[in-house]
Order: C-alpha cells, then sequence, then structure tokens
C-alpha cells in the first residue's frame, strides 16, 4: 500500500505524519511564515528521508493550513467588492446592531471586511421577482469596481436563497466584464436564508479567494514538481478536498488547522469522546458522538458569522503558558495573556518571571526538570518556584499555590467541556476525555475528574496528531440549498430532485438532510431526509422530544436541504508493539513530546498501538 | 477561609450553573424573542437573598432580579418551591418579564427572568404604545407559586397559548437543570465550603467595587434631563439626579424628577435601580462578573409617585425602554462632572409596532453610540439598556405583510469630534396591506449631546411617506404606505479637528 501523508501548519511548527505498512513516522520544522509551502515541502522531504520513502510511494498527501484564517483575522485579504441590492450597501456594517460588550460601549464589533460596495437596480421578494434585474446597472457596477482596483467581488441580493435567477445572471455578467477577478455569490457558497450572515460569508469567501487560490496553486505546483500528488486540504467541515474545490472556496478552510486533530479522534477514539487538545497559549475542545464531530453552520470566525459547516470546537485561552495572577479582589485568575515562546513560562530560562501554569506543573513535580521540554533547555525548578512566591499571600504553601494555579485553569478547561456537551445536552460522564497537545496529558486526569468521567486516551503521537488526522481523514463534500416551501406542498419526486447532490464520487457515502420549523418560527431543527409521507411525523416527535409539545395541526416550512457526500479515509492500522505494565498514580510517564500525570486512583496501560488508556 | 483560587473556581462554577440554566432556556424555548433575540438573564442567589451570579444577556435585568427575589421571599419560600412574578411593583420590570424563582434544599436560589411573546391586555405583543394604566399591557403576576392551576390561568389570558405553554415550560426546566449542578457542586466541594465561598463571592464583587468607587473624586454631582412628552402631550419631563460620591460609597438620588405621567414611560424603582447600575459598572468595573455585592455600596432612591419610582396602577411598558434610556443619560451625565465619561449614544430604542387583526410585528431599531476619550462611537447598534438583534430583512419580508425598501447607516449623523459619536441608521418599511402603527421614539427634539466639546449627534426623525411626523404616536396605515425612522447618532467626544 502507498504511503498516506499529513502536513499541519502551525503558528509555530510544520508538522508532517507518514504512514506506512503500518508505522508512523514524523517530523516537525518551523513554519515559514512569509511563505508555508517552502516549510511544507522541507518538512515532507525530511520525513519522506526519515521513513526511507520517496515522493512517489505517496498515494495520498493531506494538508491542513492556516492561510485563509490568518488572512482574514490580520485583514490581509485581496481588494474586494460587495455587489447587493440597491438600499442595502450597508448590510455588512449593520450586521445584527448587537454590540459585543455591553459595559464597554466604545468597543465596536469586529471591524467589517473593507470592501467597495455597488447596488444593483432589482429587487426580489419570497413570492416573485417584484423588480426585473436591470443589466445595464450591473455593467455601471462593474465598471465602478474595475477603477477601484478589486481583484475579487461578492455577488449578495436580498431573497436569492429563495430565486437565485438574478444573483446568477449579475455574477455571470461580472464575471464577462471582470476578466481574472474572483466573482462569487452567494448562493453557489451557502444559500441560506437571513441576509446577513449569507453577505457575510460570501464576502469571506471573495476577500480570501485570490491569497488562498495563489497559495494553493504554486503549493500544488511544488508538489508535483517533487513527484508527489497533488495536495487535498483540510476544510472547516473536518474532511478533506481536491485543491481545486478547496481554491474555489476558501471560506471552507477557516477551521484547517485544528480539525485535523479532531478528525484524528474520531479515527482512534471510542464513539463518544471529548476531544481536548491543550497547548501554550488555548485549549480547543469538542464534542465526539455516536463517531462523528459535532458540526455547527453557525459559527463565526473573529467575530464574523460563517454559514459553512464547521466543526463544533470551543477554544478557551488557557495553555500552559498562561500567566497566573491576583487581581483587585484576591482571587487568583489564570491567563488570558500568555507568556508564548518567548519569553516563555520562567522554568524556559528565558527571562520569563511570571508564574505560568507550566511553573506550577513543575513546583508539583508533574513535570520533570530533567526531561526536556519543546526540544529546549533543561527547565529551572528555582525560577519556577520564584515566580510563584509573589502569589502565595493567600495560600498555605508554596505547593498549595502551585495546586491553586492547575485548579484554576482546569476550570476554565472543564467550563469549555461543558460548554460543548451539557450546553449541547450531553452528559460527560459517559464520555471519553481524548487528551493531546503539549499540555493535555498533564491535565487530563483532574479535568476528567472533575467532569466525573472515568476514561481517559492519550493517543500515540500526541504531539503530531493533527498531521496524522489529516493523513487518514475521510474526503467530505458539503452543500446546501435554501428551500423555504411548505411540507405537504412538496411531492416526493421533486424533494428528491431538490437534494443538492454534489457529482458522486467512488466509494462515497451520501447522506441528506433537511431543516425543518412550524411556519412562523424563527429557528430550525435538522433531521435527516426520509420520504416526505413520514417526514412531518418525525418533525413533529422530534419537536415534542426537545422542547415539550408538539403541534400536530400547524404547517411545516422545508427551510434547507443539505447534502453531505463522504469517501473514508484508509484505515489507521499501526503496527503493535509491546504491552507494557500498568502504572498507577500519582505518578508521571514521559510520552514523546508531553507527559502524562496520572492523579491519584487513576491507573494506565499502554495499547499495542501506543496509545494509552487510562482509567479510574 | 476560602484561598484565592478555590474563590476563583467556585466564581466560574456558579457562573457555570447560571450560564447552564440559560443556555437550556435558549434551547428549549420555542419564541423567537427568546431564541434569537435572546431577551433573557438567569442567576444564582444565596439563602439570605443575595445575588451571587447572573448570566445576563440584557443590562435591564441586572437590578431588577433582587428585587424579584425579595418579593418572593416575603412570602416564606420552601425547600422545593418555584415561584412566578411579572409584576412591575412588586420585584418585575414590565410585565412581558417573566420571572421564576425557585429554591434548592437549603443550598440557594435559582431565577430566570424572560421576556415572553404576549401576556395578554389590549394589544398583541403586550407592547402597547398608549396605554394608561398597567392592566392594559397584560396579565399582572404577583409573587405565587407556580401550580398547574396558575399556568392554566396564565396561558388562559395570553395570546397562542400552546406557545406560551412551551416557553414557560422550557423557562421551568431550566431551574431544573440549575438544581442539579448546585447539588454537584454542593457534593463535590461540601455545603459548607460552597456557601462560604458564595459569602465570599460576594464580599469579592463588594470590595472590587469598592476599590472602583474609592477612586473617583469625592463631591456632589448633579444633572438633568428630559423625556419628550408623557404621553397625553408632548411637553417636556423632567429626571433629575444627585449622585453623591463618598469615599467608597454612591448614592443617587432622584428629588427633582417631575410626577408620573399618563402615558406609560414610567418606571418602577427596579427598572431605574437597573439603570443606574448599568453606569455604575460601565464606569467602575465593566470586566467585574455580575453580583449582587457589586451593587451594596450603591444606593438609589427616588420620591414615591415621580417619573422613576412611579405607584401602581401606572403603565409602565416604555418606561423598560425609554425612560431607562434617559436615566442612563442624566446619572452618566451628573458623573460626567467628576470623570471623564462617553458622550450620549442614542437615548432611545426606537419601538415600532405595526400590526392588523392577522399580524403584529414589533422591532426595536439601532442608533449611534456617543464617542469615548480614547475611541468613535460604534455606529448603528443598541446602547444602554438593550442589546437585542434585529430582524434580517429577509426574515420580516416572509412573515409579515411588509416589504423593508432602505436598511441602511444614516452617515454623517454621529456628532463630529476629536472621537466621532456612531451614525444611526435608516430602516423604510413599506406596509402592503392597511394595518395599524404605533411608534414610541425619543430623542427626536433634543439631540444627543457630545462630551468634552464634541459636536452632538443629530436627532431622529420619522417620516411618513416623506412627510415628518411625531415621535409617539399611532396611526392607520394604508397599503403602499412608507414608514421611514431615522435614528440617532451618537455625540461626538472632545473638540473636532480643525
Amino acid at each position: 500500500m502507498r504511503a498516506m501523508v499529513g502536513v499541519d501548519v502551525g503558528g509555530t511548527f510544520t508538522d508532517v505524519a507518514v504512514v506506512h505498512d503500518g508505522r508512523l513516522t514524523t517530523a516537525k520544522l518551523p513554519t515559514t511564515v512569509d511563505d508555508q509551502s517552502r516549510g511544507v515541502m522541507a518538512a515532507i522531504e525530511l520525513a519522506l528521508e526519515r521513513a526511507g520513502l520517496v515522493p512517489r510511494d505517496v498515494g495520498h498527501l493531506g494538508h491542513g493550513t492556516t492561510v485563509a484564517t490568518n488572512a482574514l483575522l490580520e485583514r490581509r485579504g485581496a481588494p474586494t467588492g460587495f455587489v447587493t441590492t440597491r438600499g442595502f450597501g450597508d448590510l455588512l456594517e449593520l450586521a445584527r446592531q448587537t454590540r459585543p460588550e455591553l459595559y464597554r460601549p466604545c468597543v465596536g464589533r469586529p471591524r467589517p471586511l473593507p470592501v467597495v460596495t455597488a447596488e444593483v437596480d432589482e429587487r426580489m421578494t419570497p413570492s416573485g421577482v417584484l423588480r426585473p434585474l436591470d443589466r445595464e446597472s450591473v455593467r455601471r457596477a462593474a465598471r465602478r469596481l474595475r477603477r477601484a482596483g478589486v481583484r475579487s467581488v461578492a455577488v449578495c441580493l436580498l431573497h436569492s436563497y429563495a430565486d437565485p435567477v438574478h444573483e446568477r445572471e449579475t455574477a455571470r455578467i461580472l464575471r464577462r466584464q471582470l476578466p481574472g477577478v474572483f466573482v462569487v455569490a452567494s448562493c453557489e457558497l451557502a444559500g441560506e436564508y437571513r441576509e446577513y450572515e449569507r453577505a457575510s460569508t460570501v464576502s469571506i469567501d471573495a476577500y480570501l479567494g485570490p491569497l488562498v487560490s495563489g497559495y494553493l496553486r504554486s503549493l500544488k505546483a511544488a508538489a508535483v514538481r517533487r513527484g508527489l500528488p497533488p495536495p487535498e486540504l483540510m476544510q472547516s467541515s473536518g474532511g478533506l478536498a481536491a485543491v481545486e474545490e478547496a481554491a474555489a472556496h476558501p471560506a471552507r478552510l477557516l477551521l484547517s488547522g485544528p480539525a485535523g486533530g479532531v478528525a484524528a479522534v474520531v479515527g482512534m477514539a471510542g464513539r463518544d469522546a471529548i476531544a481536548f487538545d491543550m497547548g501554550g497559549t488555548s485549549c480547543d475542545v469538542s464534542l465526539i458522538r455516536a463517531g462523528s464531530a459535532g458540526r455547527s453552520t453557525e459559527r463565526a470566525v473573529g467575530g464574523l458569522p460563517v454559514r459553512l459547516p464547521m466543526l463544533d470546537i470551543h477554544t478557551v485561552g488557557a495553555g500552559g503558558g498562561s500567566v497566573a495572577w491576583i487581581d483587585d479582589g484576591g482571587a487568583l485568575r489564570v491567563g488570558p495573556r500568555s507568556a508564548g515562546a518567548e519569553p516563555g513560562p520562567a522554568c524556559y530560562g528565558r527571562g520569563g518571571e511570571q508564574a505560568t501554569v507550566t511553573d506550577a506543573n513543575l513546583v508539583l513535580g508533574r513535570l520533570d526538570a530533567g526531561v526536556a521540554l519543546a526540544g529546549s533547555v533543561r527547565l529551572d525548578v528555582a525560577a519556577a518556584r520564584a515566580a510563584l512566591r509573589p502569589l502565595a499571600a493567600g495560600f498555605r504553601s508554596l505547593r498549595a499555590t502551585a495546586e491553586g494555579i492547575v485548579a484554576v485553569a482546569n476550570q476554565e478547561m472543564v467550563r469549555a467541556i461543558r460548554v460543548v456537551s451539557v450546553e449541547r445536552g450531553h452528559d460527560p460522564r459517559e464520555l471519553e476525555l481524548v487528551a493531546f497537545g503539549g499540555a493535555g496529558p498533564l491535565h487530563a486526569c483532574q479535568v476528567a475528574e472533575a467532569l466525573g468521567m472515568r476514561r481517559v486516551l492519550v493517543p500515540a503521537a500526541g504531539g503530531v496528531l493533527s498531521a496524522l488526522g489529516i493523513a487518514v481523514g475521510e474526503r467530505r463534500r458539503d452543500a446546501v440549498r435554501g428551500v423555504m416551501r411548505r411540507l405537504d406542498e412538496l411531492r416526493a419526486p421533486e424533494l428528491r430532485g431538490l437534494v443538492p447532490w454534489p457529482e458522486r464520487e467512488r466509494g462515497a457515502v451520501r447522506e441528506a438532510s433537511c431543516d425543518l420549523r412550524y411556519a412562523g418560527q424563527g429557528f430550525e431543527l435538522e433531521l435527516p431526509l426520509e420520504p416526505v409521507r413520514t417526514l412531518a411525523a418525525r418533525f413533529h416527535d422530534r419537536h415534542a422530544e426537545r422542547y415539550g409539545y408538539a403541534d400536530r395541526g400547524a404547517s411545516i416550512e422545508l427551510v434547507n436541504l443539505r447534502a453531505a457526500q463522504v469517501v473514508a479515509g484508509a484505515p489507521l492500522e499501526l503496527a503493535r508493539g509491546p504491552r507494557t505494565p500498568a502504572v498507577s498514580g500519582p505518578a508521571t510517564v514521559h510520552l514523546d513530546g508531553s507527559t502524562l500525570w496520572l492523579a491519584d486512583g487513576w491507573t494506565a496501560r499502554r495499547r499495542g498501538d501506543g496509545a494509552w488508556s487510562v482509567t479510574r | 477561609m476560602i484561598d484565592p483560587a478555590t474563590l476563583r473556581v467556585l466564581a466560574s462554577a456558579l457562573r457555570g450553573v447560571a450560564d447552564e440554566m440559560g443556555a437550556g432556556l435558549i434551547r428549549a424555548a420555542h419564541s423567537a424573542n427568546i431564541k434569537e433575540r435572546r431577551d433573557c438573564s438567569t442567576g444564582v442567589f444565596d439563602c439570605d437573598g443575595r445575588m451571587i451570579a447572573q448570566a445576563e444577556h440584557i443590562p435591564v435585568h441586572l437590578g431588577a432580579m433582587p428585587d424579584a427575589v425579595a418579593a418572593v421571599r416575603e412570602l416564606q419560600p420552601q425547600p422545593g418551591d418555584l415561584f412566578v412574578v411579572n409584576d412591575p411593583f412588586t420585584g418585575g420590570t414590565h410585565l412581558p418579564d417573566i420571572t421564576l424563582v425557585s429554591v434548592v434544599d437549603d443550598l440557594g436560589l435559582l431565577v430566570s427572568r424572560a421576556h415572553h411573546a404576549d401576556v395578554g391586555g389590549m394589544s398583541p405583543g403586550s407592547l402597547p404604545a398608549l396605554s394608561r394604566e398597567l392592566y392594559q399591557e397584560g396579565l399582572v403576576i404577583p409573587p405565587m407559586r407556580l401550580t398547574d392551576e396558575v399556568l392554566r390561568l396564565m396561558v388562559a389570558n395570553m395570546r397562542r397559548p400552546a406557545e406560551r405553554l412551551a416557553d414557560l415550560r422550557a423557562q421551568t426546566a431550566c431551574h431544573l437543570i440549575g438544581a442539579e449542578r448546585l447539588r454537584e457542586l454542593a457534593e463535590r466541594h461540601g455545603r459548607v465550603r460552597l456557601l462560604r465561598g458564595m459569602a465570599e463571592l460576594h464580599a469579592y464583587a463588594e470590595r472590587r467595587m469598592r476599590a472602583a468607587i474609592a477612586r473617583l473624586p469625592d463631591g456632589v454631582y448633579e444633572a438633568r434631563d428630559v423625556v419628550e412628552g408623557g404621553g397625553t402631550d408632548d411637553g417636556d419631563v423632567v429626571i433629575r439626579a444627585t449622585v453623591s460620591v463618598r469615599g467608597d460609597r454612591i448614592e443617587v438620588d432622584f428629588a427633582g424628577t417631575a410626577d408620573q405621567v399618563a402615558g406609560n414611560l414610567n418606571c418602577p424603582l427596579s427598572v431605574t435601580r437597573s439603570a443606574v447600575y448599568y453606569v455604575v459598572r460601565t464606569l467602575c468595573a465593566p470586566d467585574l462578573e455580575a453580583s449582587g455585592g457589586a451593587f451594596v455600596p450603591v444606593s438609589v432612591t427616588a420620591p414615591e409617585g415621580c417619573l422613576v419610582n412611579a405607584r401602581f396602577p401606572a403603565a409602565v411598558v416604555a418606561g423598560n425602554t425609554e425612560t431607562s434610556s434617559r436615566i442612563v443619560d442624566v446619572v452618566m451625565a451628573a458623573f460626567g462632572r467628576a470623570v471623564d465619561v462617553p458622550a450620549m449614544g442614542q437615548g432611545t430604542m426606537n419601538n415600532l409596532v405595526v400590526g392588523n387583526e392577522r399580524f403584529t410585528y414589533y422591532e426595536t431599531l439601532a442608533g449611534g453610540q456617543g464617542a469615548c476619550a480614547d475611541a468613535d462611537g460604534p455606529s448603528a447598534v443598541h446602547v444602554a439598556m438593550s442589546n437585542t438583534l434585529n430582524t434580517p430583512i429577509e426574515v420580516l419580508e416572509r412573515e409579515y405583510p411588509l416589504r423593508v425598501e432602505r436598511y441602511a447607516l444614516r452617515r454623517g449623523s454621529g456628532g463630529a469630534g476629536r472621537h466621532r459619536g456612531g451614525d444611526g441608521v435608516v430602516r423604510a418599511v413599506c406596509a402592503l396591506e392597511d394595518c395599524r402603527l404605533s411608534i414610541v421614539t425619543e430623542r427626536r427634539r433634543h439631540p444627543p449631546r457630545g462630551a468634552a466639546g464634541g459636536e452632538d449627534g443629530a436627532p431622529g426623525e420619522n417620516r411618513l411617506n416623506g412627510r415628518r411626523i411625531a415621535a409617539k404616536l399611532s396611526l392607520e396605515l394604508h397599503a403602499g404606505d412608507v414608514i421611514e425612522l431615522r435614528t440617532p447618532g451618537g455625540g461626538g467626544h472632545g473638540p473636532p479637528p480643525a
């Protein structure tokens, strides 16, 4: 079998995982910030060399990238035009009229994307055309945008989810008038109703288009030149897409980075788990139910809504480098400030003087001073103790202070996990905690205890888990169509014809779902699609289950139809190594790239595949 | 003694109880007002009725929740009891805000408050523009045990009873979630330690607030402002506030405020208190988590029977939205004599109700925020006491016989200054069938004022088919009529650049 390669580009390191004949080979090189593709190629070459392989041995090359996310957060996208219905050019600035901070009046919403707006003369309504599209007004818009020097254009017209004819025609004229410009219409990407969210999604897509598609083109060329297969990109949904598909809609890549880790956990954990990824500055958690990761289409990135399927990953600013401090009311706080990589925790001895979570773990002996961390210096216990001392006033001892810092950090993570489990209606006690990232295994036992969880899994290769997930991930295509019709008006053949199936792939599993609600309601329930004659009854039942009642006489609206097509990745079967004797807590277990701390009452066993199974 | 880490862990865990109640309520609720606009709040109180933690989405709920708990405690609630109240004169704010209070063993009390889409009264939506007495605004529920009979009586007096019942059940269910969580915490930390932690958290918030107040210069500061019309005429109605800062305490008194009015701009004292707390929190400790301790050093008094401490059975529905905004302006202006404060924001929520026998549609519109010493005021936001979402045009046009002709920033409406005030919005809506229009708006005559030499924001304007109309009115619309609201801009801060 040919080798599977995954490359994950993070803020600091570019990780590669190569899986071949059940063997896992990894490599880690610094990320090349100016052009990620250089670091990507260098890291692949290093990993292949270590595995004794050459490029033509590679059957699959997966890639997770932060290019799209960083460009959005840093507002480094292309000069972009925004074309909409006359009278509504301020849609993106008006947003939903809320303010982000209740008690800080001058904190505004996140800056909208810097677009050049052009309005066109047309008006669609839910019941059809009110004012036909004036094509001349589209050509005028094109001239205005050309003069402004835009390199991409987003088109979002009112009610295009219901009837996209004006929007498609507008996009067609713009493409003809503006050759070489990246043009995308909202109905091509996220045809759901609610104009602000749709406009936000399509404008992000356009804004990122030129930059991301340029990056992907050069990456593909570099890969092919070296004899590697063209890369497939990890999408926010947790599935891979062909490079051309990804380049066409970069807004699908906004969670490309963290998605890999979740994909890996889906591949190796039990059916119900929490993925718990704690690094130096933050902690990502997400829920896995019935063997698949939770997804949401209601997320925002950098405060801007994105109506595309994304893994439901919740992030909190608590990591190993988070700084501990005492506030003016005398409570101990941890984060959100982080000591980062430079100067880093006090115990790194690089000039950091403030106590971090890592320093507290060192003082408690959960980290071993003799073991080099982050591939560098020995840890300096004396420096860690000195950093904790100023915080010790309200505690019995320095050790109690350190325990306090860890307890506060753990509480932040417990809250995050409760958000993705309890607040979504799932009991964490039935779940397995899958801990990875540099600091995850250190905190896993105590976090699990606080949540009433009894099982922890620490995967092998926890330091490059995202890359591994990208190497073995599934290929996935999602599509949505706004329908907005009464269910009782739809006949079975028509309903089947409306499902926005992607082009069929060999070996693909396809599933369709629909968003339903009682007419007049402001929110929807997502149900698997089934024949229209049984769908209504199923909806009433689900509604009764979720909300305590069903209104069986009321008419039901079908708001959206969704389709997903999944081609499973190659199964991950790592060669089985020796089992080791069980270890009982309290104890530390040194892993490759991290440390597992076993609290009192916990026992760890190394499985044949190298992962540690930890129970109490 | 509770150590600094346990204090923080308990603070987060108790806030988590409130958050999970809120998430449960929002997830299970049926109507858009709770589900989409999130007009609801939840809280955890100790056995002495002191607020320990709150998850609030709307500032107007901040100060009013403790009053509801106090009113319920008068009735000697027992563990396992669930109480309901919406009476603005015994712990409520305005009638659509229904509050539930439950007692969890000997651990504490849980509170939820949600704005329900209808509580009966003279007009669908229970936000009548022209009410003259409380009875017209809906069913008045004094504090009482929420039994099945009471529930049936309540929904029998409300429009769309099935939906009301569903929302009330969702609200009841969130108390079960909270109770389970609180018991888990008691088990994990021990009851005594949990209770001691709650007391310490209350003291902690008080310490932090006192430290912040102590940094304000001592003195007595006064300001006055007006609301534009009391319902029966459009003469100005004066609100006057005297703020006394002494060491680590603040007293705010409203002596000199006009008598309560015939219309519905009256406020029960609970709403007035919320508005004062909003200002104090904004100026002193915007990051402090909501806890009753924070407001121990703040006292609020007002002559009985005045606009901001109205007597039963005054109509109060717009006091919650409009007068509360003005109280914020007045109290902020008084503090402005001592410290730098933001310029005035739009100072109104621009309430618009249209409907006929077939439909009712209610919305509030954003406007400009006043500029601060270090930043421009944001445009198109709800300021002060509200923070609800707008209704998407695509939703509005599907659900109601209305069409939005224009929705835009009202450019240039923010006051000039070293930092500019935020711009208001323009929203023009065409009625597609005959219907009745009610508007309750403010800052149509007196503009939001600038600060520190900044210019005023533009006052708002209401138009019908292009012609100016009054700030508060109710009239018949014919199919094809276009109503346009232009909301006020915020004031600027500092002299404008030359």
